[in-house]
């Protein structure tokens, strides 16, 4: 009887997802193994020439090193400022925590078309950086910051920094003080403190942050295309392009090659943090 | 070390000052009198409000996307319920594979669910409007899915069982002596998912066709065709406006600390 209800209520969020969320990638994957056809979604012979095309043009191979250089910078950046804002937070009296929480969370809320457009209003030629430091006399010609990748790089970065506070400052809340009484009672000082004792404790948190920064940088066409216009595409802008002329199998596959890279990717994270070493805390 | 006492703090308020300032600006250029946004600005107006509410498509996609997101998270909050329910007390890899399925839109690339749904709708000749209603409620599940799992780890399952030794059926159960226990985390994951699916951007891109858009797309296609205007402005400032007022909300109703746990 309990199982029954137990499946009773399993069965419909489950059909949900099988259908609409398991289902559709699935096809995906079936249509990007398929040729390109004029008339129809896909060609009727199964075929590989879609990831072959892709892996044999240099024009794939620089825009998916540039995608892979761009996240890279990305997570470097917001690991060092995230971890810094997270241990301020971290040692806040748990009302001011809660506070600096919220106003982390509130733009997460914003739409990112919202947050980009902050940036063009801010970075433009006539925006508001670029007239302030011009009447000031700092620079003579306008910023030439928008539509380049430093501005994609400083756009995705603070839009995505908030995942990576939140993240590690909820996992460096969760450390038990006695864990540093005990390291200083035994001779350690504040730094061998930080990097043997907070520091791996920390290792949920900063995995769960930088697979989030990751994985939502690769996904990020809008803030992508505001920020860096058509000079600066990355990988995402590329499967965007491919469904506007309605090449469907070249789509399909630029998809996997993503997902492909963003599985690496959090594979590699899980293995160099080895978060799962923190047993069920800190999260 | 001495330097790390006064770097820290400075990097963290950057940091803030960072992540805030473009939302700030966005706001303040809204309430612009010029036709370009200038600053400081020269005064404060409710122009281009005005100019927003009368353009015609505008209108369309602030109340699509308002009945999108009213609809979608209703929808969530109670499939992501039932799911809660049906995991909370469940161990082992089946359980695991079935949550990580549920949050697993959370960190899967958005734009790539959009493109896998547009060729499933097309295949099956889904219609545009419950193509995004079904979309929306993917990616605002896991949010609610979390919130309410979140509440069901706290609530004591032997009150369950004690009411249906009573003979109380399932459903009573529920929402008898489950319900009253669970709902502050219903809510904040339903308010969780209708700013989710109001904010909701890259999976849309794909499913919306002409006349049928969601704001935050018709803010995109403005700002990458027709420039700049301010009346795009005042369509964002629109939208933080709605999430502070919900954010208010929820801080009366549940309290922040809910909402920054789940």
């Amino acid at each position: 009887m309990r199982r029954l209800a137990a499946l009773a209520l399993l069965l419909p969020p489950l059909i949900v997802f099988v259908v609409f969320f398991i289902c559709p990638l699935v096809y995906l994957f079936y249509v990007s193994l398929h040729e390109a056809s004029q008339s129809e979604l896909f060609g009727a012979s199964i075929s590989l020439a879609s990831y072959a095309a892709i892996f044999s043009d240099p024009f794939y191979a620089t825009i998916i090193l540039r995608t892979l250089k761009t996240a890279a910078i990305i997570l470097g950046l917001a690991l060092v400022i995230g971890y810094a804002a997270a241990f301020t937070i971290a040692r806040m009296a748990p009302r001011w925590r809660i506070v600096c929480l919220v106003l982390l969370l509130f733009p997460l809320m914003v739409s990112n078309v919202v947050r980009a457009y902050g940036w063009v209003a801010l970075l433009g030629r006539r925006g508001v950086l670029s007239t302030a430091l011009r009447g000031a006399g700092i620079i003579d010609a306008p910023l030439a910051i928008l539509y380049t990748s430093y501005a994609v790089i400083i756009g995705l970065l603070t839009i995505l920094l908030p995942f990576m506070i939140i993240s590690i400052a909820n996992s460096l809340a969760a450390i038990d003080r006695s864990y540093h009484e005990a390291a200083q009672a035994l001779g350690a000082g504040p730094i061998k403190t930080f990097l043997h004792v907070t520091l791996p404790l920390s290792s949920p948190g900063i995995a769960a942050g930088a697979l989030l920064v990751f994985l939502l940088t690769l996904s990020a066409y809008v803030t992508v295309t505001l920020l860096g216009g058509p000079q600066s595409k990355m990988l995402v802008s590329l499967v965007y392009d491919a469904v506007v002329a309605f090449q469907w199998p070249r789509a399909a596959a630029l998809a996997f090659v993503l997902l492909a890279i963003a599985l690496a990717v959090a594979a590699l994270i899980q293995t160099v943090l080895r978060p799962q070493r923190v047993g069920g805390r800190g999260r | 070390m001495r330097a790390l006492t006064f770097i820290l703090p400075a990097v963290t308020v950057l940091a803030f000052v960072v992540i805030i300032g473009p939302i700030a600006i966005v706001v303040l250029a809204a309430f612009s009198p010029t036709e370009f946004f200038t600053f400081p600005p020269p005064g404060l107006s409710l122009r281009w409000f005005v100019e927003f509410f009368r353009l015609q498509n505008m209108r369309d996609a602030f109340t699509l996307s308002l009945e999108l997101a009213l609809s979608a998270a209703s929808l969530a909050t109670v499939l992501a319920t039932m799911a809660a329910l049906a995991v909370v007390r469940r161990r082992g890899i089946v359980a695991n594979l079935l949550q990580s399925l549920f949050l697993a839109p959370l960190v899967f690339p958005t734009i790539i669910l959009g493109l896998a749904l547009l060729l499933f709708y097309k295949s099956l000749g889904i219609g545009i409007l419950p193509g995004l209603i079904l979309a929306h409620v993917l990616v605002g599940t896991p949010y609610c899915f979390r919130a309410v799992l979140t509440s069901l780890q706290a609530f004591d399952f032997a009150q369950e069982e004690a009411g249906q030794s009573l003979g109380a059926g399932p459903l009573r159960t529920f929402f008898l002596i489950i319900l009253p226990q669970i709902w502050p985390g219903l809510l904040s994951g339903w308010f969780f998912a209708l700013i989710v699916s109001f904010g909701e951007l890259n999976t849309a891109l794909f499913l919306t066709g002409p006349g049928e858009t969601t704001l935050p797309i018709e803010i995109f296609s403005y700002l990458q065709f027709q420039g700049s205007q301010l009346v795009i402005a005042a369509a964002s400032a629109l939208q933080v406006g709605l999430i502070l007022v919900l954010i208010f909300i929820i801080e009366r109703l549940v309290g922040l600390a809910r909402l920054t746990r789940s």
